[in-house]
């Protein structure tokens, strides 16, 4: 007996110290950090004005570069409803072409490998002018000319390409695009010069027209799609509705190495589910030349598992949703340099409007906002990797675009000041402040439910300090977490009071504006109404100046403001991780990601 | 023997249908797909868009109708639509299980023989020094959460690469998604290393079932009255334990097997999310997260037909193996 | 002369005839329990398992920190003042751990509980009867055994918010048929024994053979199969919880630390080591215990002459 219980004292030793040499043997050497947001190579990409040159230098040939797709790609239509995803449009933006592409500073550039050039030469009618690059060529040959851009055209209008019809059951006899914005505001397109000048001619005024032809989504070629259609080939103005739906499927189900592409890269392989390689096409004009042997895209679905993968080398890059530990992880990894960028996608409380409570007192909405103290808020999330977050002031905008104002702080929204809080409710004559708050009419206010999407626990603590903030006010709120097959349930028929999610801003922020604060809006679950907001985002989206079109979006975001509907937290932090031998890529936080310039990556010389 | 398993497999049916049945029951009230499909893209869809969609999965039908046509279409090979546009359910259902059963196969190998061989020295050298660090590994690793050692594992494997300076050892993914130099050789060292730690992770609470089982069935086996009357007739040891003893201590160990083999078909998810193995447990988790009605339902069909299936082969087994017992 | 004798021995020898020599008789359970009190191992693996119990369940009334309120103090190591450090949020990670070793042992427990109970008397009425009823029962076992947890889990957990007895009622709906199976295997070789014969020669009823007769004789296997089953209850709660379909925030677990920790294993190692630590020690202790009770029930395992 007594030798049982020494060696069991024994093995519990020897599993300690298993135990231990495991842990110590994983924490590596220290990395090359230097900098609060950045290190190295990606450090001074966070400087004023140099987020589109960091990390920038001269090449030398060859190199196998492997950067992660974080989901599957389905469907490789991005133009579709259901292939709109963000691994779509960074895998394609690699052999498609599109005209202006978003930068990471937000604004966009056109893109002189296509278009040498593109402007608005008349405001009423509005038409725009491309000249296409007379080296730009599909790689079976085809030139690009205006056939293509007409048939991006048409078959994004929702009206020359339908949607299928009720009696469709397989959803294959029609396009469906995931937006017409724009394209159905446009009269015609035509060609000339050869095809190697568009004409656009707007039917009513677009003020985001760098957004057409590009801008995420690129073009793919009409050329084939008239010839396997039948139609004539080089006539997409005369398509039929189901010859177009035929090309619109096709896009769909097949990958680009299955046609003609113009990119850098062409994609020579798709292994579903697990990597796409690509390699330098050896027919681009370009003027960067592709310099990488080979560039493959992994897909790796949990995010923990990325800084693993980079550190064994099995991959190159990654793009993960930055937080504390993944951050720190990455900090400890030698040859990595890495970015902590400001990205597009914001976070934000709504309140449901719906509740007839909620929907009825602004007072009290003003109340609950102000005593909610961001700072507190940042502090034990998203500053304990990024300290250099700063509470959000805008409803449209992020700051580094030039329309930003910030129009929340002035109010004391998100200051946490109890005071002022309390002098809100006072003022509308509620009773019990601080204790039980009631309504003037002697109504029980609350208890309110906070909800969030369950297993993000950045989301659970923002709940928590809303609850315990607006405790202090007397009102009592519960803490509901949704499913996580639920969400769209939650949203869709408003089942909350409070919720917390994300938005994702962007370069072109007047169709977003329309989507989710007019009254009806497909984004508009709280049920937000305002008829003065509605008519100025109107007319921020027809205005063909862009900064027209800031000033009028601001305009209505004050009046947002005052009616505390939404209150933004923060930018939420992108993050890009690369190892130091690669140069020139850079955190892109627009939706077309850091990809947006293969053809200058590769290694450093 | 032949009456049973015809029975049994005609019993199976029934089974079958109702499982499938209150499955299908059970995700079709978990949640509305449609409502996800509306608010997950930005911009958010069109009405129209979402209309398609929600024909295109049946959403609008009632479920008992939904379900008659399943599966009467899986007769003839058609699983259904799935939330994923493109996807082709039977095809990546096969491709899935290919994955899985290759983990599986390796993983169970290895901890069947690791299992007899530790087993049956632990039963031979009972109370001694062997034996009870034997026994204690066994329950620390029968009480360690899979994923818990799986990233001590990883940690590991990037060590023992960075010693050695290679990279041997993969952690993510079956193979490399390309070679340097492609030969033979090299995509089987490849394969070798990225099966290398997902094998072991998945090897590791099986392996410590196992020898605890076959410890105890060889310790009884040894006790008994035929092997001592075949040590006292004089035979060599060696004889006696693997003529004699191993043989019937093996009879309720291999039952086992077949039954746990079953359970980790139906899901090695965690070791699967982890190495990112893309096979049936990451099948079931996606779809049962997005409410993927028609491809839990082929999960599960597969599923339970392996379950059912090695259930009836441990049974027949048992009978097999062992003389004393009789079906009738 | 009687008198001398006696008078010279007093107290020391009784008459021989008016001695009887008896032994204490020990019942079963008091066998069984005599024999688990000297398996070493299980003794100091029941010590640590109550103590652990004790903690749990009564820390925190003692402790000051709340599992539910945040503190300033973010991402602290282990501390004086935060023994076991804090999380990100500020969370006390001595009072989650605590609270989270509470909830684990609960759902592990109920679940040993309500899968025996079920598995138990289910194999046994299947053993006993066999035949139509037999085979019945078993394929009734056979399709519980087909059900997916995850799915299922899925489904329980977002409709009920993750409250713990729904998850411990879905993992023992779903492990009673193994439970069910072993019993009935062990049913069927008492039911050939002779004082089953016995009792229907007496005129038992079928129910009185079944829980008077067969159930306490297959006790061993059970009490072992049971202790089994709150460790894998754990380890199961662990894994649900790694995707999500375990108990949910605000409520906490061991599992649901482990897996909201696992980044965290270079950077913050004392919120992945220490509950991870808990959950071994807990299965550990469990195992052994068992160990034990298998021993103690079993006897014939000896030691082996070579």
């Amino acid at each position: 007996m007594r030798a049982q219980s020494s060696a069991l004292t024994r093995g519990l030793a020897l599993a300690a110290g298993l135990g231990l040499a495991l842990a110590a043997c994983s924490s590596g050497g220290g990395g090359g950090s230097s900098g609060k947001g950045s290190s190295a190579g990606l450090s001074s990409c966070n400087t004023q004005g140099k987020a589109n040159t960091c990390n920038s230098a001269p090449t030398k040939s060859g190199g196998t570069f492997t950067y992660v797709l974080e989901k599957n790609i389905q469907q490789w239509n991005v133009q579709d409803t259901n292939g709109n995803t963000f691994e779509n449009a960074e895998a394609l933006e690699v052999v498609l072409p599109q005209v202006f592409v978003p930068l990471p500073d937000f604004t966009v550039a056109l893109n002189k490998d296509l278009v040498t050039s593109a402007a608005q030469t008349s405001s009423s009618p509005q038409t725009l002018v491309y000249k296409i690059n007379p080296k730009a060529a599909w790689n079976d040959g085809t030139p690009i000319t205006a056939d293509d851009f007409i048939y991006y055209w048409r078959t994004n209008d929702g009206k020359d390409c339908p949607p299928p019809p009720a009696s469709d059951s397989t959803q294959t006899k029609g396009c469906l695009p995931q937006s017409t914005a724009g394209y159905d505001r446009i009269k015609s397109v035509t060609g000339s010069d050869g095809g190697r000048t568009v004409t656009v001619v707007m039917a009513k005024p677009f003020s985001d027209w760098k957004q057409l032809f590009g801008a995420g989504y690129p073009l793919y070629p009409a050329h084939i799609a008239e010839k396997l259609s039948g139609a004539k080939v080089g006539d997409a103005a005369h398509m039929t509705a189901a010859q177009m739906t035929q090309g619109w499927q096709y896009f769909q189900k097949n990958p680009p190495t299955k046609y003609a592409t113009a990119g850098p890269y062409k994609m020579t392989q798709w292994a579903d589910n697990d990597h796409a390689t690509f390699e330098p096409d050896p027919k681009w004009w370009g003027a960067t030349k592709p310099s990488l042997q080979r560039l493959i895209f992994k897909v790796i679905s949990d995010a923990t598992q990325e800084p693993i993968a980079l550190r064994n080398n099995e991959v190159q890059a990654i793009y993960p949703q930055p937080e504390v530990d993944l951050v720190n992880q990455v900090k400890s990894i030698p040859n990595v340099t890495y970015n902590i960028g400001n990205g597009l996608q914001w976070e934000h409380f709504d309140l449901n409007l719906h509740n007839p409570v909620l929907g009825k007192y602004t007072a009290l909405r003003q109340a609950m906002f102000t005593a909610i103290s961001i700072k507190d808020i940042m502090s034990k999330t998203v500053q304990q990797f990024d300290p250099s977050v700063k509470p959000l002031g805008s409803h449209n905008y992020v700051p580094g675009q030039a329309g930003y104002q910030d129009l929340v702080t002035a109010t004391g929204q998100g200051s946490g000041d109890l005071t002022k809080a309390k002098k809100y409710l006072t003022d509308a004559k509620f009773t019990g402040v601080g204790s039980a708050l009631k309504t003037p009419d002697g109504k029980a206010v609350g208890p309110f439910n906070c909800r969030y999407t369950t297993g993000n626990q950045i989301r659970q603590s923002e709940c928590q300090i809303l609850q315990s903030d607006l405790a202090n006010l007397g009102v009592k709120v519960t803490i509901k977490p949704i499913g996580a097959a639920d969400l769209g349930t939650v949203l869709a028929g408003h089942q909350y009071d409070i919720i917390v999610f994300a938005w994702v801003a962007s370069p072109f922020p007047t169709a977003n504006a329309q989507q989710n604060w007019v009254t009806g809006g497909g984004g508009n679950y709280g049920g937000y109404s305002d008829k003065t907001v509605d008519q100025l985002i109107a007319q921020a989206v027809g205005t063909t100046d862009q900064t027209q079109a800031a000033a009028l979006l601001n305009k209505a975001d004050k009046i947002m403001v005052n009616a505390a509907y939404v209150l933004p937290l923060y930018q939420k932090p992108t993050f890009l991780a690369v190892q130091t031998r690669f140069v020139n890529m850079r955190n892109n936080s627009t939706n077309v990601g850091p990809p947006y310039n293969t053809a200058e990556w590769g290694l450093k010389k | 023997m032949l009456a049973y398993t015809v029975r049994r497999i005609l019993v199976s049916i029934p089974v079958l249908i109702a499982s499938t049945f209150i499955v299908f029951l059970v995700v079709v009230n978990a949640g509305d797909p449609v409502a996800n499909f509306a608010t997950s893209r930005q911009p958010r869809p069109s009405p129209a868009a979402i209309q398609a969609f929600a024909r295109h999965i049946h959403a609008n039908e009632p479920a008992v109708q939904r379900y008659w046509n399943w599966i009467t279409g899986v007769l003839h090979g058609d699983w259904g639509p799935s939330v994923q546009p493109n996807l082709d359910i039977g095809h990546d259902l096969f491709t899935r299980f290919r994955v899985t059963l290759t983990l599986v196969a390796a993983a169970m190998l290895i901890a069947l023989v690791l299992a007899v061989v530790f087993g049956v020295f632990s039963a031979i050298r009972q109370y001694t020094a062997a034996d009870y660090t034997i026994t204690f590994f066994g329950f620390l690793f029968l009480a360690m959460p899979v994923f818990w050692f799986a990233v001590l594992l990883k940690q590991a494997g990037i060590w023992f690469n960075e010693q050695t300076g290679s990279q041997f050892l993969g952690t993510i993914g079956e193979k490399s998604p390309y070679l340097e130099v492609d030969t033979t050789w090299n995509e089987f060292t490849d394969r070798i290393g990225h099966l290398a730690l997902p094998t072991i992770t998945l090897a590791l609470v099986s392996f410590a079932s196992w020898t605890r089982y076959t410890r105890a069935s060889m310790l009884e086996v040894l006790n008994s009255d035929y092997v001592r009357l075949a040590r006292a007739k004089g035979l060599r040891r060696r004889t006696v334990m693997v003529r004699h003893a191993l043989r019937t201590a093996l009879i309720p160990l291999a039952t086992v097997t077949a039954l746990d083999i079953a359970i980790i078909l139906g899901g090695a998810v965690i070791t699967e999310t982890i190495f990112q193995w893309h096979g049936m447990g990451e099948m079931l988790v996606e779809s049962a997260a997005t409410v993927d009605v028609y491809r839990t339902m082929a999960w599960l069909l597969l599923s339970a037909v392996v379950v059912i299936g090695f259930n009836l082969i441990a049974d027949l087994l048992y009978a097999v193996l062992d003389p004393r017992i009789r079906y009738d | 002369m009687t008198d001398t004798e006696a008078a010279g021995s007093a107290g020391t020898q009784l008459p021989p005839t008016e001695h009887e020599f008896t032994i204490t008789q020990r019942t079963q359970t008091q066998l069984v329990l005599r024999r688990f009190l000297r398996h070493r191992a299980a003794m100091v693996s029941l010590v640590v398992f109550v103590l652990i119990l004790l903690w749990a369940f009564i820390g925190p009334h003692l402790w000051h920190y709340s599992y539910q309120k945040y503190t300033p103090d973010n991402s602290q190591a282990p501390s004086w003042k935060h023994p076991f450090g804090t999380n990100a949020s500020g969370y006390d990670a001595y009072a989650q751990v605590m609270r989270g070793t509470q909830t684990s042992l609960k759902i592990a427990i109920l679940i040993a509980l309500g899968s025996t109970l079920l598995g138990a008397v289910w194999g046994a009425v299947a053993g006993f009867y066999r035949g139509f009823v037999d085979s019945t029962m078993m394929r009734i076992a056979d399709l519980v055994l087909t059900l997916p947890l995850f799915a299922i889990a899925l489904v329980i957990s977002s409709r009920s918010g993750g409250s713990w007895y729904w998850i411990a009622a879905v993992i023992a709906g779903l492990t009673w048929a193994y439970v069910a199976r072993v019993v009935r295997a062990t049913v069927l070789s008492l039911r050939e024994k002779e004082f089953v014969e016995a009792a229907k020669a007496l005129g038992a009823s079928d129910a009185r053979i079944i829980f008077r007769h067969l159930l306490p004789n297959s006790l061993g296997p059970i009490i072992v199969n049971a202790t089994v089953l709150v460790a894998t209850g754990i380890l199961t709660e662990t894994a649900l919880s790694f995707v999500g379909f375990g108990v949910q925030p605000p409520d906490t677990s061991l599992g649901l630390l482990v897996s909201q920790a696992q980044t965290a294993v270079d950077t913050r190692p004392w919120l992945f080591y220490i509950p991870g630590a808990f959950i071994i020690a807990i299965a550990l202790t469990i195992n052994f215990i068992g160990d034990g009770l298998r021993d103690a029930f079993d006897p014939r395992q000896q030691r082996v002459r070579q």
